[in-house]
């Protein structure tokens, strides 16, 4: 049922959806046109540009049901972990029970753009003294406000110690609104001191031995909190089994990450593929789905690259991302604008890396907190970024700030002179905020000046 | 950080009170970026110190020590403080962070201490410099300063508050008696110094700390004793730890409550602040 690959907008998606029914499409019970999460108040939704495939369908149905996902759970006798300012720890241990399910409040910072501006909770952070200096992330506040937008959560953790301060702030409000929190501490990943026990993380960063004791002590508090939630013991057997299964998202993310930043033709488009990366922290609401999710859009993209077919122009400019965007629409922006992603770094490449197996899984979980880029120097990451870069073959880099966001003042200049002197691409710096309608022609007329230096490049 | 573990160490501990500059600078002026971690890297990196010691009580000093690290030969220390107390795991990582202090102030030149030297020590410095209130002569209305640390222009905020009638009473402050640690036990010290020294700098409240409900019985005692009948709330522009209480603060304290933010370059403030401090003091007459 699958036609050639294009980039619709929600009136051609719902013909599309009528004629995939007719042709027999088969769906989740999440499934059906994206235009009814429109009445839902996702407004945004007709303003984007999508992949026509019914696995990005598939995606796009997942991620907009995900609230009546954790109502069903509720309703089903499950516990409710809200992981806050975690990507990609705490919820690897609650699925390993079969009880909880994790989600991710932060997730909440999505709300303005999807819903534009509509919901009026960026308005109750301000009430809370949590005003536009603060990363749109704030939106969590008034969704804890409203109880609209997720159920309000048995247990809230939150790791603190090198994480941005808005959201430690905010989470601290939070707290102060009578919201218990369990706060675990991740320090500031630092190097090995000389005569110091070293360990290599996954991904390649390298930490002292005593810090990977601390945060496996801090992880052991949480996981005591996590088993008396869910009335039973998290053994090291079944830890295992859940860091398994995580590592089956996460492979399935490698794979269609590298065939859709390195097919001659783009086979996925980057709205789809910001989407899919998000799954990996946190697995939106049902880790199982996600690994069905994800299968189906590697299957997609593995038949368009195999069959040679994909978006954009063949010669679109190769482009790293650098953080997630508040405005899903940028990323149908730079493909207007000539460019295409071929590599991302969307704060938690760490998440996408293997957990090792062959360690002991409180201490492999403890490795993978510590081997988060935003827990060390700015220069790690930029390390990173830089590998990445060469590993995608990427011509050109956008550090994509995040307004207000504590990290977003500082690390820009240490990865883009990283990469200008390590790799010699251009590198351009935007903000994006949460909806950029009236900055969108300054926006694309910057893109576009990339695009076009990176052609020029080529021919030089 | 403990100025009584740096003097063991041989050095003479200076703590900085930055001074903002447009000059040549490590760290630019960009938004997002908070006034006082900008000077205070900016003005390290001119110091003319041994070594310079920045902590990770919050995000943007933390990454400024990237920068600072990039615009200077200066040995840098990043130290490490556990953002939760609650747990003897994050008391004891605050405590072996002060040991890998010290092996930074050997390399730098200086003498481990033995137990006995900081002992000594400890009982005879006084930490850090003492916090700013009014003199005894001075009428007016009871005050106190609430907010993170203050830069040297900043210090018009305690003129402004006396000629606009009113009298500090609290500065709780972080460069103010709020970061000063609490008086160290004798008898622990005997017992085991290192263990004294970083038991009573680690209690020191915070709005960074998690929770930070320890700020809040801190004032409340503090508040009670000196008496104080409103508070003046300070804070940079982009420093959320600070901005974020402003509220809470405000409903929780039951005095009147003023929020001033600062762009951290005092002088062209200083009419607007004023204005607003003699409005504020205005309500109590």
């Amino acid at each position: 049922v699958t036609g050639e690959p294009r980039q619709i907008n929600l009136d051609q998606w719902d013909r599309e959806y009528a004629r995939l029914r007719a042709a027999g499409l088969t769906e989740p019970v999440y499934g059906g046109p994206l235009s009814r999460h429109v009445a839902d108040g996702d407004t945004r939704l007709l303003k984007l540009r999508y992949d026509n495939s019914p696995a990005a369908l598939r995606l796009w149905n997942f991620l907009l049901t995900e609230e009546d996902r954790l109502r069903a759970a509720r309703d089903s006798g499950k516990k409710l972990v809200g992981a806050m300012k975690d990507l990609g720890t705490v919820p690897v241990m609650a699925y390993s029970l079969d009880n909880l399910v994790s989600f991710y409040p932060d997730g909440a910072w999505w709300i303005p753009c999807v819903m534009e501006f509509n919901t009026g909770l960026l308005q109750i952070a301000d009430s809370l003294g949590v005003d536009e200096s603060f990363c749109p992330v704030r939106a969590m506040l008034g969704a804890f406000v409203t109880e609209a937008h997720f159920p309000i959560p048995d247990l809230l953790t939150c790791s603190v110690g090198a994480t941005c301060d808005d959201f430690s702030a905010i989470a601290q409000r939070l707290n102060g609104l009578g919201h218990p929190i369990l706060w675990w501490e991740i320090p500031h990943r630092r190097s090995p001191e000389p005569g110091e026990q070293a360990v290599t993380l996954p991904g390649g960063f390298s930490a002292p031995r005593s810090q990977i004791e601390f945060v496996r002590s801090e992880l052991f508090r949480v996981k005591a909190a996590l088993e008396e939630l869910a009335g039973r013991p998290l053994d090291d057997e079944t830890l295992a089994a859940g860091i398994w299964k995580a590592n089956v998202v996460r492979d399935l993310l490698a794979r269609l990450r590298h065939l859709a930043f390195t097919a001659p033709l783009c086979p996925m488009p980057a709205l789809e593929m910001l989407i899919a990366e998000m799954l990996a922290i946190h697995f939106c609401s049902d880790q199982d789905e996600t690994i069905l999710v994800l299968t189906d859009l590697l299957a997609e993209v593995t038949r368009r690259a195999a069959a040679g077919t994909g978006h954009l122009a063949a010669d679109a400019a190769r482009v790293f991302w650098v953080n997630p965007v508040a405005d899903l629409q940028a990323m149908n922006l730079l493909e207007d604008c000539g460019g295409r992603m071929c590599g991302t770094e969307y704060l938690f490449t760490h998440a996408l890396d293997p957990i090792p197996t062959t360690i002991p899984p409180m201490e492999a979980l403890a490795q993978m907190a510590l081997a988060d880029p935003m827990v060390g120097s700015a220069f790690d990451r930029a390390a990173r970024i830089v590998a990445d870069i060469r590993r995608f073959g990427a011509e050109a880099v956008i550090v994509s700030r995040i307004p207000g966001a504590s990290h977003c003042a500082l690390e820009g200049e240490i990865v883009a002179r990283r990469v200008r002197e390590e790799c010699g691409l251009p590198v351009l710096e935007i903000e994006v905020p949460s909806i950029t309608d009236a900055t969108q022609a300054t926006l694309c007329t910057r893109l576009e000046a990339l695009v076009e230096t990176v052609k020029n490049r080529r021919e030089r | 950080v403990p100025a009584e573990w740096i003097v063991a160490h041989g050095f003479e501990p200076r703590r900085l009170i930055p001074l903002p500059t447009d000059g040549a600078a490590v760290a630019p002026r960009v938004e997002g970026l908070c006034s006082y971690a900008r000077a205070f890297v900016n003005d390290a990196a001119a110091e003319n110190a041994a070594g310079i010691v920045v902590t990770t009580l919050c995000d943007q000093m933390r990454r400024a020590y990237d920068l600072l690290t990039c615009g200077t030969g200066t040995p840098a220390f990043l130290l490490n403080v556990p953002k939760t107390w609650q747990t003897v795991a994050a008391q004891r990582m605050y405590l072996d962070e002060l040991k890998r202090l010290g092996g930074f102030l050997v390399r730098l030149g200086g003498r481990a201490p033995s137990s006995e030297q900081l002992a000594k020590t400890m009982i005879e410095h006084v930490g850090w410099a003492a916090p700013t209130a009014s003199p005894a002569h001075v009428e007016g209305v009871p005050l106190a300063v609430v907010g993170g640390p203050l830069m040297q222009r900043d210090r018009i905020l305690f003129d402004l508050i006396e000629e606009s009638g009113g009298r500090i009473v609290l500065d709780a402050t972080e460069t103010g008696s709020r970061g000063l640690r609490r008086a160290f036990d004798r008898r622990r010290i005997a017992e085991d110094p290192l263990m004294e020294l970083a038991d009573a700098y680690f209690g020191i409240p915070d709005a960074s700390r998690r929770p930070n409900s320890e700020l809040y019985a801190w004032l409340k005692d503090e508040l009670t004793r000196t008496g104080a009948r409103g508070i003046v709330f300070h804070h940079y522009l982009w420093c959320d730890a600070w901005r974020a209480e402003l509220a809470r603060l405000k409903e929780w304290v039951g005095v009147p409550v003023l929020g001033i933010d600062s762009d951290g370059n005092g002088e062209t403030n200083v009419a607007r602040l004023r204005t607003r401090i003699r409005a504020f003091l205005e309500m109590f007459q």
